[in-house]
C-alpha cells in the first residue's frame, strides 16, 4: 500500500502540450505511471509521446477512466483547470505551481473537500510512491520502496533528504509535498491521517520549517495512544525573525512560528527530533526502530 | 519576494471605503505641508513606512503645539525603521479613548483560509497577553455573524461592543478578499467615549501572488522594488532570493528548504552563514555570476560555499559554470563546492580536471569552508 497513489493510477495530464506537460509524460512512464490522457482546449485528438489529448477533462476521463491529474498551467488559470478537474470527478489532483493567489489556494482546498477529492498543492512538487508510481516532478532516484511516510513542505529538501533515507536503506510508502505557500490542498494534519490509514507505513518522517503553525498538527497527532512513531527534522534553525526566507509561508512572525517553539511541542509529544539533515536518517530509524516494537 | 506591507495611512483609505471609522488626519511630505497642516490639536504624529516596530522605535510623537508639530515631523522624516526612510507622516486627532481592541483577518495554513483574531485588551503589548479569540471562517464567504458572536460572548462582555465588532470583522474580510490581502488588522481598534469604534491603526499585508490582477498591489510591488538595496533588487531582477545574515560564510544554494538547511549545518559547524542566497531559479552563468559578484563584495563573506542537490538540475552543467566563472574571479576568499545528485560524476570528474575538489556531502563541504575562513583569519 501507499497513500493516493499506486501502481494503478490513471494519470492525465493538464496542460499537455506545454513544455513541463510534454517532459512529465516521458519522465512518469520512466517512473512506472500510466499516463492515459492529456488535455489541451482545443487540441484535442493529437497524440504527445503516445498520450492521447482530448480539449475537457470530462472528455479524457470518459473515455479514459484516469482517476488522478497532474496540471500543469500558469497560476492565472489555475484556479480554473483545476476546478475543471475537480468537477469532472478526479479524485486525486497535483497542482505544482508556484505564484498561485491565495485566494484562488482557498477556493482550490474548499472546492476538493466538496467533491471528496485530494488536492496536493499549490508550490510543491507532487506525490510519489516509490516503485509504483509518481504524480509530480520529482527527480525519481531520490526514492526507494519502503515503510516509512514523508510529509515535506519544501522540494529541495525533500529530494535530498529522500535520497539520503534511501540510500541508508529507509524507503518510502509514498513522499507527498504539501508545498510552501500559506494554503494548500492536502494539510500537514490530512497527510498525517492518511499515512496512519495506510497499514504499510510503519513511521511518518515530517520535514518542515519556520513559519506557519502546520508543524503542531503533528504534535497533537504524535500524543495520541494509537499514533504511529514519528520524527521530524525542521530548517530555518538560524533564519532571523520577520524575513521570508524564500517559501511565501516560511517566515516567523510570531515565536509559535519559530523553530524553538516547534521543536519544543513536537519534542515534548515524543516525536524523534534531527537537529540538522545529518541526524535525519537515524531520527528516522529509531522512529522506525519503536515501530517494530511490540506493544508493551 | 517582498513582504508586501503597504503603510498605514494607505491601509486607513482601504478602511475608510469600507465606512470604517478613522481618526480625522492628514498625510504630510514636506515641511510646508505641516506648517499648513490644519488637524486639530493635539495629534498624533506618525511615520509612514511599510515596517512594523515603528511605536517602540519612536516613529509615534504627540503634538500639543504647532511648533512641537513642526519638530516631530522633521525629526520623523530623518529617521530610519528596519533601513526604511518615512515616506510621509501621517497627523491625526488625539483620541479620547474608553479602552482598546484587538482585531484582524488574517490567512492562517491550518485553518485554509481567514482566521478571525479578537482581544478585548489590544495595543502596543498584544503580544505579551494571552493568544486572541481565534473564528476560523476559511472562505470569507462563510462568516456567520452567529458564529462568532457565540465565541464572543464569554470573552467581550459588553453586548454593544461585540455587536459593533461582529459587523467590522464582515468588513474586514470583505476588503481582504476584494484587495486580495492577507493580514487586515487594526490594533488598537478604540473604544471612543460614548462607544463609538474607530480604528487608530491600519497593517495591512497584500498578497503579492495577486499582482497579475490587482494593480494596486503591482504598483506596491513596484514601489517597494524601488526602495530596496540595490543588491535584493538585482537578485530578484535575475530570479535569485537574497536575504542578508549577519555571518561570514558566504552560501549559494539551490531551494529554499535546502538553502535553509545549509545554513543550520554552517551554524551546527560553530560558524554563522553571511545570507540566504536561492539560485534554483537562474541555475545558468548569470545567475552563479551574480550571486559571485555579490559575495566576492561584501566584506562581511570571508568564504563562500556552493551546495547544489540536482534533482532536475544537471550538476555536470553547474560544474562546467563554476570552472568558467572561478577561472575569470579575481577575489582570493576561499571556495568550497559541493554538487551532488544527478550527474555528480560527471561533475566531479569536471572539477578534478581543473583542480578543484568536489565534495561528497554537505556536512563535509561545510567542514572544509569554516575551517579555510578560521585558517585565513588566525
Amino acid at each position: 500500500m501507499s497513500i493516493l497513489l499506486d501502481a494503478d493510477t490513471r494519470v492525465l495530464i493538464v496542460g499537455i502540450t506545454g513544455k513541463f506537460g510534454t517532459f512529465s509524460v516521458k519522465d512518469l512512464a520512466q517512473s512506472h505511471t500510466r499516463v492515459v490522457a492529456g488535455v489541451a482546449p482545443g487540441r484535442g485528438g493529437q497524440t504527445i509521446e503516445g498520450a492521447p489529448v482530448f480539449s475537457s477533462v470530462a472528455a479524457a476521463m470518459k473515455e479514459t477512466h484516469a482517476n488522478a491529474a497532474l496540471v500543469y498551467v500558469p497560476a492565472v488559470v489555475a484556479l480554473d483547470a483545476v476546478l475543471e478537474t475537480i468537477e469532472a470527478g478526479c479524485p486525486l489532483i497535483a497542482y505544482p505551481g508556484d505564484g498561485l493567489p491565495v485566494l484562488d489556494a482557498m477556493e482550490m482546498r474548499a472546492a476538493a473537500l466538496d467533491h471528496g477529492a485530494h488536492l496536493v498543492g499549490p508550490n510543491s512538487p507532487g506525490l510519489i510512491s516509490p516503485g509504483k508510481a509518481k504524480l509530480g516532478f520529482m527527480p525519481s532516484f531520490c526514492y526507494a520502496p519502503g515503510p516509512i511516510g514523508v510529509i515535506s513542505r519544501s522540494g529541495s529538501l525533500s529530494y535530498e533528504a529522500c535520497f539520503r533515507l534511501s540510500s541508508a536503506g529507509l524507503g518510502q510508502t509514498s513522499v507527498i509535498g504539501i508545498g510552501g505557500d500559506p494554503v494548500r490542498g492536502v494539510n500537514a494534519a490530512e497527510a498525517i491521517a492518511l499515512f496512519h490509514d495506510d497499514p504499510e507505513t510503519r513511521a511518518i518522517i515530517y520535514l518542515g520549517e519556520i513559519g506557519g503553525s502546520e508543524e503542531y498538527a503533528l504534535a497533537e497527532y504524535a500524543k495520541r495512544p494509537d499514533a504511529k512513531p514519528s520524527a521530524a527534522l525542521l530548517v530555518g534553525r538560524t533564519a532571523p525573525a520577520g524575513k521570508k526566507m524564500g517559501h511565501a509561508a516560511a517566515m516567523i512572525g510570531s515565536y509559535a512560528e519559530s523553530w524553538a517553539a516547534k521543536v519544543e511541542a513536537l519534542d515534548r509529544a515524543g516525536v524523534v527530533i534531527a537537529r540538522d539533515l545529518d541526524g535525519l536518517a537515524s531520527a528516522a530509524a529509531s522512529a522506525l526502530a519503536r515501530a517494530m516494537k511490540p506493544a508493551a | 519576494m517582498h513582504f508586501m506591507l503597504i503603510t498605514e495611512a494607505q491601509g486607513k483609505a482601504l478602511l475608510r471605503a469600507a465606512a470604517i471609522a478613522t481618526p480625522s488626519s492628514q498625510e504630510l511630505r514636506s515641511l510646508d505641508e505641516a506648517r499648513a497642516c490644519r488637524i486639530n490639536l493635539p495629534a498624533a504624529v506618525k511615520a509612514q513606512v511599510a515596517a512594523g516596530g515603528r511605536g517602540k522605535a519612536g516613529g509615534i510623537r504627540k503634538a500639543s503645539s504647532a511648533s512641537e508639530l513642526e519638530a516631530a515631523f522633521g525629526a520623523i522624516m530623518g529617521m530610519r525603521f528596519a533601513g526604511e526612510a518615512p515616506s510621509s507622516v501621517l497627523v491625526e486627532t488625539w483620541l479620547d479613548i474608553e479602552r482598546e481592541l484587538y482585531l484582524a483577518v488574517a490567512i492562517d495554513s491550518r485553518v485554509g483560509g481567514f482566521n478571525v483574531l479578537y482581544s478585548p485588551r489590544g495595543g502596543v503589548n498584544i503580544e505579551d497577553g494571552p493568544p486572541p479569540l481565534s473564528y476560523p471562517v476559511g472562505l470569507a464567504r462563510n462568516f456567520r455573524a452567529h458564529a462568532f458572536r457565540a465565541l464572543l460572548e464569554p470573552v467581550e462582555s459588553d453586548a454593544k461592543v461585540r455587536e459593533r465588532v461582529i459587523s467590522t470583522a464582515r468588513r474586514l474580510l470583505d476588503i481582504a478578499q476584494a484587495n486580495e490581502c492577507m493580514t487586515v488588522e487594526i490594533n488598537p481598534l478604540v473604544v471612543a467615549r460614548g462607544g463609538s469604534l474607530i480604528a487608530a491603526d491600519a497593517k495591512i499585508v497584500l498578497d503579492e501572488a495577486a499582482a497579475f490582477r490587482k494593480t494596486a498591489t503591482a504598483a506596491a510591488i513596484a514601489a517597494s522594488r524601488d526602495k530596496a538595496e540595490r543588491e535584493i533588487r538585482l537578485c530578484e531582477e535575475a530570479n535569485l532570493m537574497l536575504v542578508w545574515l549577519d555571518g561570514e560564510i558566504g552560501l549559494i544554494s539551490g531551494g529554499a528548504g535546502m538553502t535553509m538547511a545549509a545554513m543550520d549545518a554552517i551554524d551546527g559547524a560553530g560558524a554563522q552563514p553571511a545570507c540566504f542566497l536561492d539560485v534554483s531559479g537562474n541555475p545558468t552563468p548569470s545567475g552563479f555570476g551574480l550571486a559571485f559578484d555579490l559575495l566576492d563584495r561584501a566584506p562581511n563573506v570571508k568564504g563562500i560555499l556552493v551546495s547544489m542537490f540536482g534533482g532536475g538540475l544537471h550538476t555536470d552543467r553547474v560544474a562546467k559554470t563554476l570552472v568558467e566563472l572561478l577561472a575569470k574571479r579575481a577575489s582570493a576568499k576561499p571556495v568550497t563546492l559541493r554538487l551532488n545528485g544527478t550527474r555528480s560524476d560527471l561533475a566531479t570528474t569536471i572539477l578534478r580536471e581543473a583542480g578543484r575538489q568536489n565534495h561528497a556531502t554537505l556536512e563535509t563541504a561545510v567542514a572544509d569552508i569554516v575551517k579555510r575562513v578560521a585558517g585565513a583569519r588566525s
